[in-house]
């Protein structure tokens, strides 16, 4: 199938006709591949046609991106069923499959505001007493119904439509998984998210209360200021306001309170739209393969398996997509059950509109990145260059020591660009992270480099201290090594050490704190150089 | 890393290539980690690792560069394969298109590095027998007929992994002895702890003797 594949892909490069020809398997990869098509598209003169692939190939992301994560949540169930979990956690579970049946309907956006003016409590509780109307969205069909017919190969990976629940899908990785698991560390994925949040033990703070309370003013006005909501979501969202903030700031929903719902309702039925759109044209050529091939590596390139599995790989996370569904999630979860949560409990209306409002505000981050994914990367390789200019002005040292040592940017920025530093820092600081990368104008895309800028400067001691303790080492066993004179070993020894810290910078811990201070080194940064831009640009 | 850090007297270099999804970075944490790492996620550009093996009683520290398998990232990797003294071009004995597209791997590989760059097959996933879809003899025989190293391995299972990064730096180390491999080249792949110190990247050691350090 994998050939199948190629061969669509070569054909199609040559002919240069199909948008979804070249979607890969990774999520984001996929992604970017579209993006790549996108850029011809752009250049279409007819605007509905254009539009019309655009939201096709973004929707196709979507899937994807669903799949995995929903596949994630789904194995991760099963293996904690099979591992007899204590009863503890096995009550939890049940109390939520309850809870999740209780207010299968109940997510309304209106309802949502009128509950965070109403109480500080935590969302997800105060779901329980206000399954108020029926979702609109109810009246849309299930929107793949033929997928019986697939063939061996798909697998059964979209048995329910969109979201995974098939049991064959743990079948898909080749690899058993273990069966018994290490004790998981208590390093919570999103406890973290926000330090201030009323969900858990610890009482909020005067401020923290006031600034949930300005978070909930602005909200509920009957058209939100979205400067003044950018302003104070610029230094971190509370986690109760998150998912709406997030919807708002992203131009997902409108400012205007009243027109919200209708939007909402709008775009869903879009999305599902385009759903069925695509997936009724899974199995004609040259869809076909480009499907089965995500089926394929869906379950190695889920980037929540380590996350899951074990947090200390969280730096594994490489799915652009996965802050949003982890945000929008929160809203039904309890974030101490996050990372143990089986979203196949969620009631389906429920699953399809995380997913769905998942995807349009994927769509506008990718919309702000475009060139980061187009071919051969453009925008990727100019800002590493643009960093590795900013870094020779602001710290000459760790620049002189790159160079002497002869690490490149691209050695260690690429992935800090292409992934948005993902890989780099535990989720929870991604998603405080994106609290001001959407509060920020062209956050993702200008803002970021000024993160990453800020970011090395952050290990620079580290950085520094590689080639101290080699050269001390010398200096103290010259005599064991007289033929060591050469500066040439010597380099060797600190590139690789280098490059072995830049790709395994220790972030595990990090929380709101270190990603603040980030955040505003990163500002100052962006302050001085970027409105004075002949300061970096020779 | 500064504890010892010049217990060896050669350094390789080594990348490793092939398809999307054959197990490069596997097979490279299960030599690096001597772990299989299940669920593990895609490679962005390049990553990289080390570890120090010995042959014929010298301690070598390979220096390997993982390469992302996407096409995509193509741009980015090739630049990686300048001065490899050794290349692992991978291919998933379960799919067999991934292992016809070994002749492009190959000729990126010729293109990029240098004559002497030895390079070795690798049908990786040997242990999923029952989903053969390329055999060992035609693989083989391809192998023999592009003058190529090769082995099947499982990073599953660990088997044939040592194996495979030690024979390219066996190969690499009798062609540095019988003089075919000259480090004096640029890009030869190899870094000789030096006797005396050179001007330039690489030191001429041709017949390298051990050093009076902790090799």
């Amino acid at each position: 199938m994998w050939g199948h594949w190629i061969t669509t892909e070569d054909f199609f490069m040559h002919m240069s006709t199909d948008l979804l020809s070249k979607i890969n398997v990774d999520v984001t990869f996929a992604a970017f591949s579209l993006f790549m098509e996108l850029n011809i598209l752009l250049s279409t003169p007819n605007s509905d046609a254009r539009e019309s692939h655009r939201n096709t190939a973004k929707m196709f992301i979507i899937i994807c991106v669903c799949i995995c994560i929903s596949t994630v949540f789904y194995n991760q169930y099963l293996k904690e069923s099979k591992l007899n979990l204590n009863s503890l956690k096995t009550k939890k579970a049940s109390s939520f499959h309850e809870f999740a049946r209780s207010t299968n309907d109940a997510w309304d956006l209106e309802d949502e505001e009128d509950e965070d003016l109403v109480s500080a409590s935590a969302l997800s509780l105060s779901k329980n007493k206000q399954p108020l109307h029926s979702s609109s969205d109810t009246a849309l069909p299930r929107s793949q119904p033929q997928d019986q017919t697939d063939s061996p190969q798909d697998r059964s990976e979209l048995h329910n439509g969109t979201m995974v629940q098939s049991s064959s899908d743990s079948d898909l990785s080749s690899a058993p998984r273990p069966l018994s698991l290490p004790p998981r560390p208590i390093i919570p994925l999103v406890a973290r998210i926000s330090d201030q949040n009323s969900s858990g033990a610890p009482p909020m703070t005067v401020r923290e209360k006031s600034r949930l309370d300005k978070f909930r003013a602005l909200l509920s006005a009957n058209n939100t200021d979205l400067d003044e909501l950018r302003k104070h979501s610029w230094s971190g969202i509370p986690r109760e306001v998150r998912p709406i903030t997030w919807r708002l700031l992203s131009g997902y929903l409108p400012a205007n309170r009243e027109r919200r719902e209708h939007v909402l309702q709008r775009k869903r039925e879009e999305y599902f739209g385009f759903i069925e759109q695509y997936y009724d044209s899974r199995n004609e050529e040259p869809h076909r393969d480009t499907y089965r091939q995500i089926h394929i590596d869906i379950p190695r390139t889920n980037p929540l398996i380590p996350l899951f599995q074990q947090p200390a790989v969280q730096e594994g996370i490489n799915d652009l997509v996965t802050p949003f569904f982890v945000v929008f999630l929160s809203e039904f979860v309890e974030e101490k059950h996050m990372e143990n949560f089986d979203v196949a409990a969620l009631p389906v209306e429920t699953q399809r509109n995380i997913e769905a409002d998942s995807f349009w505000c994927m769509s506008k981050l990718l919309d702000g990145i475009q060139d980061n994914y187009t071919f051969a990367q453009p925008g990727i390789q100019n800002k590493v260059k643009a960093l590795e200019e900013l870094i020779s002005r602001i710290d000459e040292d760790v620049h002189v020591h790159f160079h002497r040592y002869e690490v490149e940017y691209l050695q260690f920025a690429f992935r800090w660009m292409n992934n948005l530093l993902m890989r780099e820092l535990p989720l929870r600081c991604t998603i405080r992270l994106w609290d001001t990368y959407q509060a920020e104008s062209e956050g993702f895309s200008h803002f970021h480099l000024y993160v990453c800028a800020a970011f090395l400067i952050k290990w620079r001691k580290e950085i520094l201290s590689i080639a101290d303790s080699v050269l001390s080492l010398k200096d103290s066993s010259i005599a064991d090594f007289q033929v060591l004179s050469s500066k040439e070993i010597l380099s060797i020894a600190d590139f690789q050490g280098l490059l072995m810290l830049l790709q395994n910078l220790p972030t595990i811990h990090w929380g709101n704190e270190e990603v603040g201070l980030l955040l505003a080194e990163a500002y100052r940064l962006k302050y001085m150089f970027a409105d004075a831009p002949s300061h970096y640009k020779r | 890393m500064a504890t010892a850090p010049y217990n060896y007297s050669y350094i390789f270099k080594y990348i490793i290539i092939g398809d999307m999804g054959v197990g490069k970075s596997c097979l490279l944490h299960q030599f690096t980690e001597k772990k299989f790492m299940a669920d593990c996620p895609h490679t962005i550009g390049v990553e990289f690792g080390t570890r120090i093996i010995e042959v014929s009683g010298q301690k070598i520290k390979l220096q390997i560069w993982d390469t992302a398998g996407q096409e995509r990232f193509r741009a980015v990797t090739r630049s990686y394969y300048r001065g490899a003294a050794g290349a692992l071009m991978v291919y998933d004995i379960t799919r067999r298109s991934t292992y016809n597209h070994l002749s492009s791997w190959l000729t990126d590989a010729r293109n990029l590095t240098n004559p002497n760059t030895v390079i070795i097959l690798i049908g990786n996933k040997a242990d999923l027998e029952a989903q053969r879809d390329v055999t060992y003899e035609e693989a083989k025989q391809f192998a023999e007929e592009n003058g190529l190293l090769f082995l099947e391995a499982s990073a599953k299972t660990g088997e044939n992994v040592e194996d495979a990064f030690l024979e390219a730096a066996k190969k690499i180390y009798q062609n540095i002895q019988d003089g075919s491999l000259d480090l004096n080249a640029a890009e030869s792949g190899v870094q000789h702890k030096p006797s005396a110190p050179q001007g330039g990247r690489l030191t001429s050691e041709p017949q390298p003797q051990k050093e009076g350090c902790g090799c």
